[in-house]
């Protein structure tokens, strides 16, 4: 045992000499533990139900367009197509790329949508239904009816715009819309199906139909896609998969393209998502910035009840900062103790928080958030940076805490202590 | 001992104050607690300071362990003259050269016998080996054989305090300085733990000063230092 194992050793046998006080200040610390991790995991599930939402009802994590179509969309800036890609196989390369789960192709167009005396503009999006599903939940918002049937002329709405239509599935739709020949495309569709995401753009906008009948109508050649759209295995690596090569169709000598991340065209998602892990840092700091105050109080009347023994130690050669070193260790210990503590406790209730999420559907039947439709529930998610950062804050808690109680005991004069 | 070693000892002496003043700031007026008190305590010697209450005794005691910084004047210990030394420097010279038995039973309560008796040799850095073969010898020479593995809180008043003069002399300080060491002790324990005391200063040549009002330390110790409001009045060896 060397002059520092000697401390340790004291620091650990004084903690133990009022046990209850040690177990209520090391539960503080611990239950701050877990305030924090259950804290961030919360706001991480949140973030992700967000992303979740805000990219896999529609626009999926990453988009594939023609090089000119943007900003304008224009109808002809096409992918596939006379001399373009084969799109078929594009898409089936596209699946074969690392962390991409599925790719699909939509053709996009704007025009008016009636039913007897009513009007709106609408939306119009050419979806393949089985890749469409693989991508996003946009066909598994349908609450009403059933999904079109490609070649009949079929086609499913948003249930505010069926409300403003005064449509049910069955009714008669009329559709009209700019065709690509420079021709108004108009044909009599049936609608099968209503959609409910939550977003008010969308159940109020958009009417989805197979991307066959879409073309026709809109005069469009065979092949051609205005977008294709990419769901990928964790949506922060979608920057890196829009930056790969292996999006390339045909390599760097195919047709130019341009690949966007979700990190780009839903930016304020991003930005939210990393003002989010900025307040983790300051919900951390607040409870254990409270927390310092309590163990310091803790500490400082327990040196101050062995004053006596720290000056006899002093009297008996102990040099000032070994002195400081023993509370410093007391209070580490301590933190060890309440980081073990509130990881045991922590686990659980982590668990239970993500597999039965906080059900709010009593108080809201969902709410949208920096533009995506949020389910009413509050499931926290494991995340590394939650038990790391907040171990990392609670041991820095127990260190600060020390500070003032060691420097306090260091300073002791031993003859006036020890003659009280 | 032998003669050699005796002569050795006394070449230097354990202590040495100079014109020692002990000033304590207060109102209406400053204590003068310790005045120009000019003392000698030579290598093995077994001495005791007596006094009335009030007279310096623990002051004095304290001034010569570098517990306390003298107002004025000069300790000298082992050829360093402490008053100005930094903590830093007067805390190694208290673990090395001077041991200490205080009044109460100042033992570490979370400490077992063994590793209170040890806490010097410690502090200076020796292996375990060394030390625990120093405290068991140092032990059963005192009459604690058995006893290393308690807890102070698990000894009697006397145990304890053999326990404490066991760890102001493992270490072979040039002086053992000791405020009342029997004061709350009963005769005949009292007297046992004197008798440990003076074994040790006559088969280790440990020099002991003592503060006492104990008639009994008066009586055994061979020289006896009588302090009067913060002056010496007295200086009889034996």
């Amino acid at each position: 045992m060397n002059d520092r194992s000697l401390w340790w050793r004291i620091a650990w046998r004084n903690l133990w000499r009022n046990s209850r006080r040690t177990i209520i200040t090391a539960a503080a610390l611990a239950f701050g533990f877990l305030s924090c991790v259950v804290m961030i995991g919360i706001w991480y599930g949140v973030i992700d139900e967000m992303i979740e939402t805000g990219t896999n009802l529609v626009s999926g994590q990453v988009q594939i367009h023609a090089k000119d179509y943007l900003p304008e969309r224009s109808m002809h800036a096409t992918l596939g197509g006379q001399g373009g890609i084969e799109v078929g196989t594009y898409l089936d390369h596209l699946e074969t790329e690392p962390y991409v789960v599925a790719a699909a192709p939509r053709v996009y167009a704007g025009g008016l949508v009636s039913s007897g005396e009513h009007t709106v503009a609408g939306i119009f999006l050419g979806v393949e239904p089985e890749r469409e599903a693989r991508v996003t939940r946009l066909l598994a918002s349908l609450v009403e009816g059933r999904l079109p049937v490609p070649g009949r002329r079929e086609l499913i709405m948003g249930d505010e715009m069926a409300r403003t239509l005064d449509v049910r599935p069955g009714s008669e739709i009329v559709v009209v819309a700019p065709a690509a020949d420079g021709s108004m495309g108009n044909d009599l569709y049936r609608l099968t199906g209503v959609l409910h995401s939550g977003l008010p753009t969308l159940d109020g906008a958009y009417v989805v139909l197979p991307i066959l009948d879409l073309r026709q109508l809109l005069a469009m050649e065979e092949g051609r896609v205005h977008e294709v759209a990419l769901r990928v295995s964790d949506p922060w690596v979608a920057p890196a998969v829009a930056m790969g090569a292996g999006l390339m169709p045909q390599g760097p000598n195919g047709p130019p393209i341009q690949v966007r991340a979700w990190t780009d065209f839903r930016a304020e998602l991003a930005e939210y998502a990393r003002l989010a892990f900025a307040v983790n840092g300051i919900v951390v700091a607040i409870v254990f910035g409270m927390a310092i105050f309590g163990v310091a109080n803790t500490l400082l009347m327990s040196t101050f009840e062995r004053r006596r023994e720290f000056a006899l130690v002093r009297a008996l050669g102990t040099q000032p900062r070994s002195v400081a070193w023993t509370v410093v260790y007391e209070s580490l210990i301590l933190g060890v103790i309440a980081l073990a503590a509130g990881t045991l406790i922590t686990a659980p209730v982590m668990y239970w928080l993500h597999e039965y999420p906080i059900d709010l559907s009593r108080f809201t039947e969902g709410f949208t958030m920096a533009g995506s439709a949020m389910r009413p529930v509050l499931r926290a998610e494991y995340t590394l940076d939650g038990p790391v950062v907040s171990a990392i804050g609670l041991l820095i808690t127990s260190l600060l805490a020390a500070l003032y109680p060691a420097y306090r005991v260091s300073r002791i004069p031993p003859a006036d202590v020890l003659a009280d | 001992m032998s003669e050699d070693a005796v002569a050795s000892q006394n070449a230097v002496p354990a202590v040495r104050t100079v014109n020692l003043w002990k000033i304590y700031p207060q109102d209406p007026e400053p204590v003068e607690a310790i005045r120009g008190v000019n003392l000698q305590i030579d290598s093995g010697e077994f001495a005791a300071m007596a006094g009335p209450s009030g007279s310096g005794k623990t002051t004095l005691l304290n001034l010569l362990g570098g517990l306390t910084r003298p107002s004025r004047g000069e300790v000298w210990i082992g050829g360093v003259e402490i008053g100005a030394l930094a903590d830093k420097k007067l805390a190694r010279i208290r673990l090395e050269e001077i041991g200490f038995v205080f009044q109460a039973f100042n033992l570490l309560p979370v400490l077992s016998a063994m590793e209170n008796a040890e806490f010097p040799l410690l502090l200076q850095g020796e292996s375990v080996s060394v030390r625990r073969a120093k405290v068991r010898a140092l032990f059963d020479e005192i009459g604690l054989q058995g006893l290393e593995s308690r807890r102070p809180g698990k000894l009697s008043g006397g145990q304890q305090q053999r326990v404490a003069v066991a760890r102001a002399v493992i270490a072979d300080p040039a002086l053992v300085l000791a405020d009342e060491p029997t004061a709350n002790l009963d005769s005949a324990t009292g007297a046992a733990l004197l008798d440990v005391m003076e074994r040790l200063n006559q088969t280790r040549g440990t020099t002991f000063l003592f503060s006492t009002h104990d008639p009994r330390v008066m009586e055994r110790a061979r020289r006896l230092i009588r302090l009067v409001d913060g002056a010496i009045e007295s200086d009889q060896r034996r």
